[in-house]
């Protein structure tokens, strides 16, 4: 398939350099550039204020003079934002905006924020708890101030139409990346992790209109494979909020006789999992928005009593038909680490074998991953040996 | 059934094997026993038949003694478990259970009670007789859940944690703070239209908080024996900031270890005038000390910042650590920006404003640049020579901003330095960093002293 690895190959450069992306788009447009953070930055807002919203994503290089700024026992994620911000690599960005509440991520950003003076940081902080009637309202309240900040610094008034054809915009693009993983799921295409994770990225940091369109080349191309494997355990990717595991990792994964069916990670379905509503007002919508999200694929970032994380992976499971699962955790995740023994309980009760591998920003064991991801692989297919025999 | 075998683990020994240097407050005994008794009548609470509820996070207790329930706070009972070398059944129950040991370990030490507690009440329902010879273990089951966790997301989360520990079966009531980020020019502390509509959309969850407690109670709230309880602790808070005014004396009376040593009362303890004549007693032997020329330490000559949540496992070591080099440690931000620390913001008439602010001003729910202003402030008014980071392995809300802190501290031409440990995990304390960072910076210090002259 030769055009789809174009626009795979096309997308994964934009995706491993999205500064130089973002650069190359100030300069042809002539307008701002806004750093969004994970996990629920509605980047309408910003498409509407006539910017290019990037989610900040981490950098490969190692942890130097970010260290000054934060410990070595935050994740790879907070330390890489604070690591870019000490070697002067987010100058590209016009202004920072986060809306999220993680521990660590405040941290990160605020260090940022010092390191950094002339980039203006805007917190506007998502109430966490959505079983609270009086939440919702205050969601709102918080929905309007970014656009207001937004208003104010890109010199514009958004009007109520603008953002509505953001709205149907990001869903389009949604809607297609959500086509690719129906098709991965049913075996129809083999899509690896890792590009995966690249298509996904680049709509995170792209043009979105741009994306779209050599996504819809891509689809078009996708959909005319009839790729199977049969012989592959089908697995399932969950965990790593923020930021995307390396593709070393992933490729390993693939390459001890696994196929990636789907995933819940950040830089995969949960991203692109949930559209805004089209109807009513737009605030609204957006607020509503990221209430959706957490049901339809809850975030252990939120707190909300009447969902479960697990719940809905049992669930993914049964519509992807995947038989194990790899849960990948960035080290010193704090709200992956408080959910993943629930996540281990429900696998154990439903016996659904799974593992669990931490990453770090720096460095992959990869033999000793290996050499645990073979004995894994053992540990799915046996008892399906047993049932055939 | 036995929940799990105690540990005998001995106390450790005074640092280095010497003898205690550290001339600590003897009215902070009074306090060791109000704490002991509260947590006995916690242990028994089943037995007299009141309603327990678990929180976390700010010091809500004045709500639930006005409601009459008995109130259990986890952090607090895994500070305890750690000051008293006692966490290792919590925190193995938790491990067992799947908590990697990078999590925050108050979230660990207190879920491993949860899971002590539900398996015991589990083992009870089945017509078993629980043997709770285990600290970790006594936790009486919770009719309901509140938190209210400001600065910290853990803090909530592992809340949600909790209630699915006990099977979603029990009432929870979430209490959500605002990070006071400082978006705005007139943002500041306490000041400004962040500050004002932080402090009002808080209000207005407690009264919320207020009905959900008359729901469970079946009662109506007591607003009298609110305002009563928040008069005591009102004077018992400006006692506890008198007494901190006089240490600023050289040499100073008591320091930082004595002012730890009074976090518990001043947290969770019932507002009743013995919490006003504990503090009392606590600035009648400084002002006795100041008279007599009593001093905490044998000979002071450094004085010192301790910034970041405290290392419960090493309280008395840390003291003594310090004493030994002749360093007073004055001032803190977990004591002295923490704990009804800004009381003229209290109408007892009418005080759930204040308490609601209060409980905004948790000092880890500022940004750093407001942090580090505070420790400015903290190091002008004490005369400060060095400021003493404690990056708290598994805290980060504690640990965000140390950096920028300590940045915004060299600048001002005040030393600082940081060392490893962790609020209730012994195993992440290194103590070999801490002397020959502590020394480096006495010296650095010394060096400094010698070129002004």
């Amino acid at each position: 398939m030769p055009d789809a690895q174009d626009a795979i190959s096309t997308l994964t450069r934009i995706a491993e350099d999205p500064h130089a992306y973002a650069e190359s788009w100030k300069r042809k447009q002539q307008r701002k550039v806004i750093g969004t953070f994970p996990m629920n930055f509605p980047a309408e807002l910003v498409h509407a204020a006539g910017a290019l919203p990037v989610v900040v994503q981490d950098d490969r290089a190692p942890i130097t003079l970010g260290r000054t700024l934060m410990y070595e026992f935050y994740c790879g994620y907070a330390r890489s934002l604070t690591d870019q911000a000490a070697t002067r690599k987010l100058g590209v960005f016009d202004a920072f905006f986060l809306v999220d509440h993680c521990v660590a991520l405040l941290g990160a950003v605020d260090a940022m924020r010092f390191e950094l003076p002339e980039q203006p940081v805007f917190l506007a902080q998502y109430t966490a708890s959505m079983d609270e009637e009086w939440t919702p309202p205050e969601v709102r309240k918080k929905v309007e101030s970014l656009q207001t900040q937004l208003e104010e610094l890109c010199a514009v008034t958004i009007s109520k139409e603008a953002l509505a054809h953001s709205i149907r915009v990001f869903n389009r693009n949604r809607q297609l990346l959500r086509q690719v993983y129906d098709l991965r799921r049913s075996g129809r295409t083999r899509i690896t992790s890792t590009q995966m994770q690249m298509l996904v990225k680049s709509s995170m940091v792209m043009d979105i209109e741009e994306h779209t369109a050599i996504l819809s080349g891509l689809l078009q191309s996708l959909e005319k494979e009839r790729a199977t494997n049969p012989n592959l355990v089908r697995l399932h990717l969950s965990g790593h909020f923020c930021h995307g595991p390396r593709p070393e990792l992933l490729d390993i994964i693939e390459s001890c006789g696994a196929v990636v069916v789907d995933d819940d990670l950040y830089t995969g379905f949960r991203y692109i999992s949930t559209d805004v509503p089209e109807l009513g007002d737009p605030v609204d919508a957006l607020t509503r928005w990221y209430f959706d999200r957490n049901t339809n694929v809850p975030c252990a970032t939120r707190a909300q009593k009447n969902v479960d994380w697990e719940s809905y992976l049992l669930q993914s499971l049964k519509n992807s038909g995947a038989a194990g699962v790899v849960v990948l955790m960035a080290k010193f995740c704090e709200p992956h680490m408080l959910y993943y023994p629930e996540l281990r309980k429900a696998l154990l009760r439903s016996k659904v074998p799974h593992l669990l591998i931490e990453t770090e920003h720096e460095g992959l064991p990869a033999e000793s991953i290996r050499v645990r991801m073979e004995a894994f692989l053992e540990q799915v297919r046996r008892p399906a040996a047993t049932a055939a025999a | 059934m036995s929940l799990t075998v105690e540990q005998t683990i001995p106390k450790p020994a005074t640092t280095a094997g010497t003898a205690a240097l550290s001339n600590r407050l003897s009215s902070t005994k009074d306090g060791g026993k109000m704490v002991k008794d509260y947590w006995d009548r916690i242990f028994t609470a089943r037995e007299r038949g009141a309603q327990v509820v678990w929180y976390n996070g700010a010091a809500l207790n004045p709500i639930f003694q006005a409601a009459g329930i008995e109130w259990c706070h986890g952090e607090a009972f895994g500070a305890r478990l750690a000051a008293m070398h006692l966490e290792g059944p919590a925190q193995m129950a938790g491990e067992e259970y799947g908590y990697i040991n990078e999590l925050c370990s108050y979230a660990r030490t207190t879920l491993g009670c949860a899971v002590l507690t539900q398996r015991g009440a589990e083992y009870e329902d089945e017509g078993g007789v629980v043997d709770r010879d285990t600290l970790a273990g006594r936790l009486p089951p919770p009719d309901f859940f509140v938190n209210a966790y400001a600065g910290c997301s853990t803090g909530q989360q592992w809340d949600e944690i909790s209630y699915r520990l006990f099977k979603k079966q029990l009432p929870f009531f979430k209490v959500s703070y605002p990070l006071l980020w400082g978006n705005k020019p007139d943002a500041g502390y306490l000041r400004g239209q962040e500050w004002e509509s932080a402090s009002r959309y808080v209000a207005s969850q407690l009264h919320k908080l207020i009905e959900f407690l008359e729901v469970q109670t079946g009662r109506k709230f007591n607003w009298e024996l609110l305002r009563e309880s928040m008069h005591y602790i009102k004077r018992a808070a400006e006692l506890r900031l008198e007494g901190m005014a006089l240490c600023r004396a050289r040499n100073s009376p008591a320091t930082y270890w004595d002012w730890i040593a009074c976090i518990a009362p001043i947290n969770f303890l019932p507002g009743n005038q013995a919490l006003v004549d504990y503090f009392a007693g606590v600035k009648n032997e400084i002002e006795q000390r100041l008279k007599d020329g009593v001093t905490a330490l044998p000979n002071e000559r450094y004085r010192l910042a301790f910034d970041g949540i405290m290392n419960w496992n090493k309280v008395g070591w840390l003291a003594n650590k310090f004493a030994q080099h002749d360093a007073a440690v004055m001032v803190g931000r977990y004591t002295h920006n923490s704990f009804w620390h800004e009381p003229q913001l209290i109408d007892v008439d009418d005080p759930i404003l204040g308490m609601a602010q209060h409980y905004l001003l948790c000092p880890s729910n500022h940004s750093a640049k407001t942090m580090g202003e505070l420790l400015l402030r903290d190091c002008e008014s004490h005369g400060i020579d060095g400021i003493v980071f404690h990056a708290t392995r598994t805290c980060r809300s504690f640990t965000n901003g140390q950096m920028v802190m300590s940045q915004m501290a060299q600048r001002a031409g005040i030393q600082s330095m940081f060392f490893e440990g962790d609020v209730a995990d012994a195993a992440f304390y290194k103590d070999a960093i801490l002397e020959s960072r502590l020394e480096a910076m006495l010296e650095t210090i010394d060096v400094r002293r010698d070129q002004r002259r």
